[in-house]
């Protein structure tokens, strides 16, 4: 409460230096020329504006001031919360339906056979704002800043992740419609740096599930009595125009930028609802099972219709996956398996012969992890972790011309061999909380095929 | 390696047999949603607009030359995509630049692009990262297609009048004055200037609206709407084309839709420096003997006149001093390139496998094409002063001595970032593959009668036996 009183103090300084002018001149002796009056006039006029701006000034300090306080009272609320942090929406506030809340992280990463491309970055910075209208319709959304600076010429993105209305019309069933997080893997929805192990997320649920991936659409959802939460819908979905089929240089050289860059299959295409192509629309399902204390199991799907070229007939675009998670006491085990696939490629391809990006007719990966708290003091938590991941964005294509590869052969025009879309990763590390919101995170990553991509990163990550 | 004039020898379709081609093309085109983009062009030449049509008159009129023996269409000829007739017994054989002026004797400075898909050419534009692009001429020096039509009534080598105000009194006499009036108004007359930009306007509609400059008839074309199958031979150069480690030629000339909508240009309308070599069958590149009108803008000791593209002489912008950009070229497009030799801006290669060989061995093998002593040091880049990065010194002898390049002429995009001594990009018989492939880009291809359509010498030349 120290700022706000010396913000008060301030302007009461400023009210009453204003207050002692305009009672100057008032004070001078009788006599005056009406130029002088009406000099005299506009000066109080002016003074009266001066007033007004100041007051209003106040007031909004006065509105901000209530905020941050808000703010503190939720993080404090938040701070006693000791539950999962996953998607934690606190209410209280200005206005008691009304939720604030955000998340955000730092890294630092070192591909250690390339240190010139040594990175540091705020890569988002996420703050969501929720109202409940009652007690069956919320309205949530989230909005982004990645990589710090957003502008034209800045490689930074301003995006709005989520944007939804959802309503309650049974118990055991809610509508909901905007643009929403789509229920696949075990990251997408709860994508917080918190509630993943690793500085960044895994390769499966960014290369091959797009996280953070959301489309615009409606959808049902429900839960069952016995643990299980079903989610259906219709939604916009991937446009397979958006592909670059032949890029002149390699679309990503460090792992970063692989899971920056978009090349991967759904991320090149997927839309995000920005103008997005509302043609052909997908329709998804996903079923997860929570009926045992510590375990969830689940499987999504999602498919529909899309056409890279007018040229080329309509192509099924199909993604599916299947995800479980066992946390048996401190310990934290993991498994995803993800799987797609586009047909109609082949003409496609053959449009583009030679190209350096063909597009994949099928592609996947799998990853298992393990994690353990071996640590716990006063709400600190260490928690090391492993991962095994196969990942691979082309393992089947159509229509590549004979004598070429999918991905050319010779040197890019850097003088280094091409990148190829699989590799098989190992990543050691581990996830320090210094609260359940903060986590401060450490790995080493490891490749087989693209083993220049090896790196070893820091991070800091926070949600509240 | 000394230029052949191969390139346009060989059977060329006529003027009137392309018409007759393009029309039955075109009626196809209507019926494919897929051959759209000619800015309004699905309709037949009679469906122009007035200016259109009053534009094709002024097109083909030498009577508002000098010499009265040249219009636009003396130097842009239709049977040869509206560039110029190099074929044995045309008027420019042989000549890298086409003549004009009042006797018909005066060379110009450059090789006369084709005209065909110039309406798509974007206005000129500096892009995010301050790099040129579009505009019209080599060096996109005119803003849109109606300043271009200007400039060659004026130009003392080309139609040769003294002002705007001697072409107007030629067009009072011309039989179509009245459809001019119409469209323009009469008073217009009186002021020459802003006539001559009517006619412009005029010429730029028609160039705009006739489907004969843009009729998307090649037999790639028809053979991306599924119409057409390529050999495996030009679908094999159509690979290389693409290919970012072989030809790499896609990543300027690009071969897909930029919009999605209007076929692919064959040019991005950026501009490069290829470091082309200086063309000493150009008279402005004689030195003391070039002809008087030629500019100067060197005082090296090696050459007093230089053509910088984008940054002079004959592009003339006070606001454009860019050293870095000095010696780079509109991206021309490639559609009916096997028609319109000689290549590049100088005119310099007369066949394609010249071009594409220059590409490929430019860096490997730069005695082929430019100045090399007995002791093997040869000059590279020698129409480009050494301020930019030209005049640049190696021994053929030495690998090493092409180390340490800094300069403005491209040496880092495949294909030209190689080095002396080592593989060229592409191998003879894959140019070939290439060569076939830009053959495809022709049009008038007819797919009810493959056999009807006869591609010149060079395209023949290139096809192996072996393929089907
Ligand atoms: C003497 C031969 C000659 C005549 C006559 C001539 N041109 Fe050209 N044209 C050329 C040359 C050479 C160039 C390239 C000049 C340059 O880049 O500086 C050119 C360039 C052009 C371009 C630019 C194409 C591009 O890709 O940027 C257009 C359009 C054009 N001419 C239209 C016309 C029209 C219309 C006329 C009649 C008014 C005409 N030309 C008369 C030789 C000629
Ligand atoms: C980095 C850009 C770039 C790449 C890559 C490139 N070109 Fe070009 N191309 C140009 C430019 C710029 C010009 C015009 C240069 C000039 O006239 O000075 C040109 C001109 C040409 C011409 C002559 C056109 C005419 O009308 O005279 C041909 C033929 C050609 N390119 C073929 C190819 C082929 C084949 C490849 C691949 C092997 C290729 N280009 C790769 C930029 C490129």
């Amino acid at each position: 409460m120290k700022k706000p009183f010396a913000l008060s103090l301030i302007a009461a300084a400023l009210l009453a230096a204003g207050a002692a002018r305009a009672a100057d001149p008032a004070a001078k002796p009788a006599g005056v020329d009406a130029a002088t009056a009406q000099k005299l006039e506009q000066q109080i006029d002016l003074m009266q504006q001066q007033l007004e701006a100041l007051k209003a000034e106040l007031g909004q300090l006065r509105k901000q001031n209530e905020s941050l306080a808000a703010q503190q009272q939720q993080q404090a609320v938040q701070v006693q919360e000791v539950a999962a942090t996953a998607s934690a929406k606190p209410e209280g506030g200005i206005s008691p339906n009304l939720s604030l809340w955000g998340y955000g992280e730092i890294y630092y990463t070192h591909p250690v056979h390339q240190p010139e491309d040594t990175t540091a970055d705020l890569a988002r910075a996420v703050f969501g704002i929720g109202y409940r209208f009652d007690d069956r319709t919320v309205f949530n959304s989230e909005f982004e800043v990645e990589h710090a600076v957003s502008s034209a010429d800045d490689q930074g993105e301003f995006e709005v992740e989520q944007f939804y209305v959802d309503h309650q019309l049974a118990p055991w069933v809610s509508v909901k419609g905007g643009l929403f997080l789509m229920p696949f893997g075990l990251l997408n929805e709860h994508h917080e740096p918190t509630n993943y192990y690793g500085v960044q997320r895994n390769f499966v649920e960014t290369l091959i599930i797009p996280s953070t991936w959301r489309e615009g659409g409606f959808a049902f959802h429900g839960d069952t009595d016995i643990g299980l939460t079903w989610d259906t819908g219709l939604t916009t979905g991937v446009n397979l125009a958006n592909w670059s089929p032949n890029p002149e240089d390699p679309l990503y050289r460090t792992a970063l930028q692989l899971e920056n860059s978009g090349a991967a299959p759904l991320q090149a295409s997927h839309q995000e609802l920005q103008l997005a192509n509302a043609q052909h629309l997908f329709e998804y399902g996903s079923l997860n099972y929570k009926g045992v204390p510590g375990l969830l199991v689940g499987a999504a799907i999602s498919t529909g219709t899309s056409k890279a070229s007018a040229q080329t007939p309509d192509q099924r675009v199909t993604l599916w996956e299947t995800h479980a998670r066992w946390t048996p006491g401190a310990a934290d085990l993991s498994a995803v398996y993800a799987r797609g696939s586009i047909t109609g490629t082949a003409p496609y391809n053959t449009l583009n012969a030679g190209g350096s990006n063909p597009m994949p007719s099928k592609f996947y990966g799998y990853y298992l992890q393990g994690a353990y708290s071996v640590w716990r003091h006063n709400g600190y938590r260490l928690a090391p972790f492993v991962r095994w991941e196969r990942y691979d964005m082309g393992a089947g294509y159509e229509g590549i011309a004979p004598g070429f590869s999918p991905v050319p052969g010779g040197l890019a025009s850097d003088g280094r061999p091409w990148p190829q879309p699989y590799d098989r990763v190992w990543t050691y590390g581990a996830n320090f909380y210094l609260n359940p919101h903060v986590v401060l995170k450490a790995d080493y990553q490891s490749y087989q095929t693209n083993s220049d991509f090896t790196r070893f990163d820091l991070g800091l990550g926070l949600n509240f | 390696m000394p230029a052949s004039d191969e390139g346009k020898m060989g059977t060329m379709l006529t003027g009137f047999s392309t018409r007759l081609r393009l029309s039955g093309a075109l009626v196809l085109c209507a019926a494919l949603a897929a051959c759209s983009g000619g800015g309004g062009s699905s309709g037949s030449p009679d469906q122009l607009s007035a200016a259109a049509r009053l534009g094709q008159k002024i097109f083909v009129d030498q009577t508002l030359s000098v010499s009265g023996k040249q219009s636009c269409a003396t130097c842009h000829v239709a049977g040869f995509a509206f560039a110029s007739d190099n074929s044995a017994g045309g008027p420019d054989h042989g000549l890298p630049v086409p003549l004009g002026g009042p006797n018909m004797d005066l060379s110009g400075f450059r090789n006369t692009p084709s005209l065909m898909y110039a309406s798509f050419i974007p206005a000129f534009f500096f892009d995010g990262d301050g790099n040129p692009n579009g505009g019209f001429f080599r060096d996109g020096r005119a803003a849109t297609l109606a300043d271009q039509a200007i400039a060659p009534f004026t130009t003392a080598f080309e139609m040769a009048n003294a002002d705007a105000a001697a072409v107007i009194e030629k067009l009072k006499t011309r039989p179509y004055l009245a459809d001019f009036t119409a469209i323009y108004g009469a008073d217009v007359l009186n002021d020459p200037d802003t006539a001559l930009k009517r006619m412009g306007a005029a010429l730029a509609a028609y160039e705009t609206e006739d489907p004969d400059f843009h009729p998307f008839s090649s037999k790639f074309d028809y053979w991306r709407n599924g119409q057409a199958t390529l050999t495996s031979q030009e679908l094999n150069g159509f690979a290389l084309f693409n290919n970012s480690t072989k030809g790499n030629c896609a990543a300027c000339h690009p071969t897909t839709s930029a919009n999605g909508s209007t076929p692919a240009m064959f040019t991005d309308f950026s501009f490069d420096n290829l470091g082309l070599p200086r063309n000493a069958n150009i008279p402005a590149n004689a030195d003391s003997g070039a002809p008087d009108y030629t500019p100067v803008n060197s005082d090296d000791g090696v050459h007093t006149y230089y053509d910088l593209g984008v940054c002079g002489p004959l592009r003339d912008d006070p606001g454009l001093n860019k050293s870095g950009i000095c010696g780079q070229f509109k991206v021309p497009t490639l559609r009916n390139i096997a028609v319109t030799a000689p290549y590049f801006h100088n005119g310099q290669f007369a066949t394609l496998a010249d071009a594409i060989g220059f590409y490929v061995r430019r860096d490997t093998n730069p005695e082929q094409f430019y100045p090399t002593d007995s002791g093997g040091n040869a000059t590279k880049f020698d129409d480009l002063p050494a301020l930019y990065g030209g005049q640049f010194l190696v021994n053929i002898n030495e690998p090493s001595s092409d180390a340490n390049y800094a300069g403005n002429v491209n040496t880092g995009e495949i294909p030209y970032n190689r080095r002396l001594g080592g593989q060229a990009a592409l191998t003879p018989d894959e140019i070939n593959d290439v060569i076939v492939f830009l053959c495809t880009l022709t049009d008038g291809y007819d797919p009810a009668h493959p056999a009807a359509q006869v591609l010149p010498a060079q395209c023949r030349a290139a096809v192996t036996a072996s393929t089907p």
